[in-house]
């Protein structure tokens, strides 16, 4: 796993939270939404229910109690023309007999005293323990039409059915000033049409009158035993309308009488419960849907952008920490900006290669140049003193060894200037030694000596020109010069022992020898002492040209002498290895 | 990791859609309640009816109501639960006619998945929801108080007869243990002889004039269900006994309150029917739709009616029906 950079969040962790916290709140705000516009709806339409239930019900018991009036005002109107209380009576006999609604027909006196009664053919009691169709009262403190709750009817014998009596004050001569004619009107019709209304789900009618008391409710049984209990103390100060309270939305209409109010009674949290279902399926759904999505964008988001955005992030790392063999191919992305990145970026690396490869080459080939300028030079102390004991020996008539000397520096010259060529033939740069060695064992006659051990069949394998002429001119500086006794210089070619394809050179003498510290110094010089090509000029060259693996290597030892390897490869063509 | 994920994702839409299909599970179809009674024809049962009507309204619920026409057709009443179990209705309101008979139907159609509450009258086993219905033991004793309340008493002692009706249902025997217990505990009463009659008029009257026939010392006549009220109040009438014997009764119709008013009934134990019948259903539906009923047992108020108080404004609402 790779390192997370301390206090830096990743990116797939960013859309991760970015995206889930946007869905969090987008799912939120639409149930908060659809909740509110759910509630609001379901209470709208469950007043607009509530309320056109009542008016259809107060337009049933209004029409009911208008019915009911028409008719006291008939029988009230005929009463008058009745000059007996038995013709009267025979006339209501009939009358009840096909007035399904009619009970009874009760004349009473001003202090409720029965003057007449007829009851669809049931007969009157002898003496009735109570009458609930009188209540002196009511009757004295009414205007008009006089109206009783709903009662059960007492005054008949073996049948006690509930009745509502409506009564008016009658005038009739037959029973003198002051008395009353009630009708006692069936109420079970009218219960039985009230217990049948529903209002909404689970809500129910009922009759209070104008001072808030109940008239009837469908289960008065259960308020009675108080099972049930139904506050109507708040009813007489409401208007007709819908009124909530709390949980519980009432609407109320006034009958056009004005006596009784009906009142639908509805639950509206059991109406918003009823769609509470509905609601948390939704919910659910919509969650399902929003973790699906959730899961399929970010699989898409992390494909297309953040594992390329990943990938190029890597590459550049690995860009940072190798730059010089770094390959990079982007270019499958699908987003046009990251792809555009990624294009730049493998342009970029490819344009940093090239240019790193670029200024390699050309350094080197400075250093080439350099080195080639280097090679050419001529020591002018060493043409000098040559020249002078050429010209010594001409003097002295020493023909023979002036010719030699003559030809070696020939030699050693026309291997110096063959431009072009950096690479010579082992033999020729062995020749070139040699006729070195001739020269300077002129110059430093009796000091030293020198053979050659060479293996002939390397001889035709290439070498760097002036490999080993520098070498020499160490060990005779460093190594002979010094010395009281005659030196010698060995110069050996052979295969290396540890590997086939290569070919150790090595000049060794029996000088003073060197510290290790004059052997750094020795291979950092640029120019050997006498202004010619120094050990580090050689030492570069070979590495330039063979690789790092090859080159010089020094081993010395003070009073016994110094040896320095060459190790080149067997290289038969130039630029083989170049 | 990747795993770990998709082990995550997999968890979240599983408890997603476990609400899911506790929704799809529980519809908001309306209960189906099927009400079993002992019969349909007393007055009695038409107000259970009435409450039965009621609450079916108030809770949309769609609720059948049926009953044997005898009302001692215990084989009957298990014919009826069996078909209930067979139509699929959820909740079945039994009043159970026999304590034991009817066991083993309702065992049965509560391993049916189907749930059972019973109203007036329990059975004999511990798989009923929920029972509804006036504590018979505390209504016999307020039939012993307003007995030893009566007006009839003869000096100082009180001597009782019982008509009762057969011996296999809860309630009677309910009834007439409070009412002994009452009145083994008022020193200046007893029990002077009691009749077992079929549940019907016509043999309560016979048994209870046979009783006050064999035991003229009787000054206090009491009958423990609608019928054996009719029989007392129909005997003491007969046997013109109206101011010498008090009736005391259970239950009300036409004819006991016209007994009530015109003297030979001096007291009515009124139990609340229409109240039995709507908790009956109100609970039944809400059994049906998996909420909590609460007590095992509930029970509903009795009132003792007489003469004077039988008009009261309140009283008048549970003693007449509307029809």
């Amino acid at each position: 796993m790779r390192k997370k950079p301390v206090g830096k969040l990743r990116l797939r962790t960013i859309t991760v939270l970015s995206v889930t916290l946007a869905m969090v709140v987008a799912v939120a705000i639409s149930i908060a939404v659809f909740a509110a516009v759910y509630s609001n709806t379901v209470r709208q339409d469950a007043s607009v229910s509530a309320s056109q239930t009542v008016e259809q019900t107060e337009a049933a018991v209004s029409v009911r109690l208008d019915d009911m009036k028409d008719k006291l005002t008939t029988i009230g109107t005929m009463v008058e023309a009745y000059e007996t209380v038995d013709a009267f009576r025979t006339r209501i006999e009939a009358l009840t007999a096909i007035e399904n609604e009619i009970f009874a027909v009760t004349v009473y006196d001003a202090d409720g005293g029965i003057l007449a009664s007829v009851g669809s053919g049931y007969a009157l009691k002898e003496s009735p323990t109570r009458d609930l169709s009188f209540d002196k009262a009511l009757y004295e403190g009414s205007d008009g039409f006089i109206l009783t709750p709903p009662h059960v009817e007492t005054l008949y014998e073996g049948i006690y059915p509930w009745v509502v009596t409506l009564a008016i004050r009658t005038g009739a001569p037959v029973f003198g000033s002051g008395a009353y004619i009630a009708i006692d009107f069936n109420f079970s019709e009218l219960a039985g049409y009230i217990d049948r209304v529903g209002v909404g789900r689970h809500g129910y009618c009922y009759i209070v009158d104008s001072a808030g008391n109940l008239v009837y409710h469908p289960q008065q049984q259960l308020i009675f035993s108080h099972l049930r209990n139904e506050d109507t103390s708040k009813l007489s100060s409401w208007e007709d309308g819908v009124h909530t309270d709390g949980n519980v939305t009432y609407a109320v209409k006034t009958a056009t009488d004005s006596r009784w109010r009906i009142v639908g009674v509805s639950y509206i949290d059991e109406l918003v419960a009823d769609g509470r279902d509905r609601i948390v399926l939704g919910i659910c759904v919509s969650l399902l849907c929003c973790v699906l999505i959730l899961f399929t964008v970010l699989r898409i988001y992390s494909r297309i952008v953040s594992r390329p955005v990943r990938e190029l992030a890597d590459a550049m790392k690995r860009f940072e920490s190798s730059a010089s063999d770094f390959h990079y191919t982007g270019g499958q992305e699908i987003v046009t900006e990251l792809h555009t990145l990624s294009e730049s970026f493998a342009h970029l690396t490819g344009r940093v290669r090239e240019l790193m490869e670029q200024v390699r080459e050309e350094e080197t080939a400075l250093r080439k140049t350099e080195l080639k300028a280097l090679q050419a030079q001529i020591n002018p102390h060493f043409l000098y003193n040559t020249l002078d004991s050429i010209q010594w020996m001409c003097e002295q008539g020493k023909d023979a060894e002036a010719t030699k000397m003559v030809g070696a520096l020939a030699k050693l010259f026309r291997i110096s200037i063959s431009r072009g060529h950096e690479l010579i033939p082992l033999g020729d740069e062995l020749q070139h030694a040699k006729s070195y060695l001739i020269i300077q064992s002129y110059r430093y006659r009796n000091q030293f000596t020198y053979r050659f051990d060479v293996d002939e069949s390397l001889l035709s394998y290439l070498c760097n020109k002036i490999t080993i002429q520098p070498l020499i001119e160490n060990a005779i500086y460093h190594g002979i010069d010094r010395m009281v006794d005659e030196g010698e210089i060995v110069i050996s070619v052979h295969e290396a022992s540890d590997n086939a394809d290569d070919i150790l050179i090595t000049v060794s003498d029996n000088g003073i020898g060197m510290t290790e510290e004059q052997c750094r110094k020795i291979l950092q010089k640029e120019k050997s002492d006498s202004g010619g090509i120094g050990v580090k000029n050689v030492n570069d060259r070979l590495k330039i040209w063979f690789g790092e693996r090859y080159g010089i290597t020094l081993q010395s030892e003070p009073d016994v002498g110094t040896t320095v390897t060459v190790r080149i490869p067997k290289v038969t063509e130039e630029g083989e290895r170049a | 990791m990747k795993r770990i994920r998709i082990i995550a994702l997999f968890l979240v839409v599983f408890l997603a859609a476990l609400p899911l299909s506790s929704c799809a599970g529980s519809g908001a179809d309306t209960p189906k309640i099927a009400v079993i009674a002992k019969a349909t024809t007393s007055d009695f049962w038409h107000a259970v009816r009435a409450g039965v009507e009621a609450a079916a309204i108030e809770y949309n619920a769609s609720v059948t109501f049926e009953g044997p026409e005898n009302e001692e057709d215990y084989e009957a009443q298990n014919r009826m639960i069996a078909d209930a179990v067979e139509r699929g209705v959820d909740v079945i309101v039994l009043s159970a006619i026999d304590y034991n008979q009817n066991a083993a139907a309702v065992k049965l159609a509560v391993q049916h998945g189907t749930k059972v509450i019973t109203i007036d009258s329990n059975v004999n086993s511990d798989l009923v929801s929920q029972f509804i219905g006036t504590d018979n033991y505390e209504a016999g004793i307020a039939a012993a108080k307003a007995a030893v309340a009566s007006p009839t008493r003869d000096g100082a002692k009180i001597r009782i007869g019982l008509v009762n009706y057969m011996s296999d249902t809860a309630n009677g025997q309910k009834r007439e243990e409070g009412f002994r217990d009452h009145i083994a505990s008022v020193g200046d009463a007893e029990i002077v002889a009691s009749v077992t009659a079929e549940s019907n008029a016509e043999s309560a009257t016979a048994g209870a004039k046979e009783l006050l026939l064999a035991h003229p010392e009787i000054n206090v006549l009491v009958g423990f269900n609608e019928w054996m009220t009719l029989g007392v109040g129909n005997a003491i009438h007969e046997l013109g006994k109206g101011e010498l014997v008090a009736g005391i009764g259970f239950d009300s119709n036409v004819i006991s309150v016209g007994m009530l008013e015109s003297g030979e009934m001096d007291a009515l134990i009124v139990q609340n029917p229409f109240a039995i019948g709507y908790l009956g259903v109100r609970n039944a539906a809400r059994l049906a739709v998996g909420d909590s009923v609460g007590d095992a047992r509930i029970s509903t108020a009795m009132t003792t009616v007489t003469k004077e108080n039988m008009f009261d404004s309140d009283i008048q609402k549970i003693l007449f029906r509307f029809t």
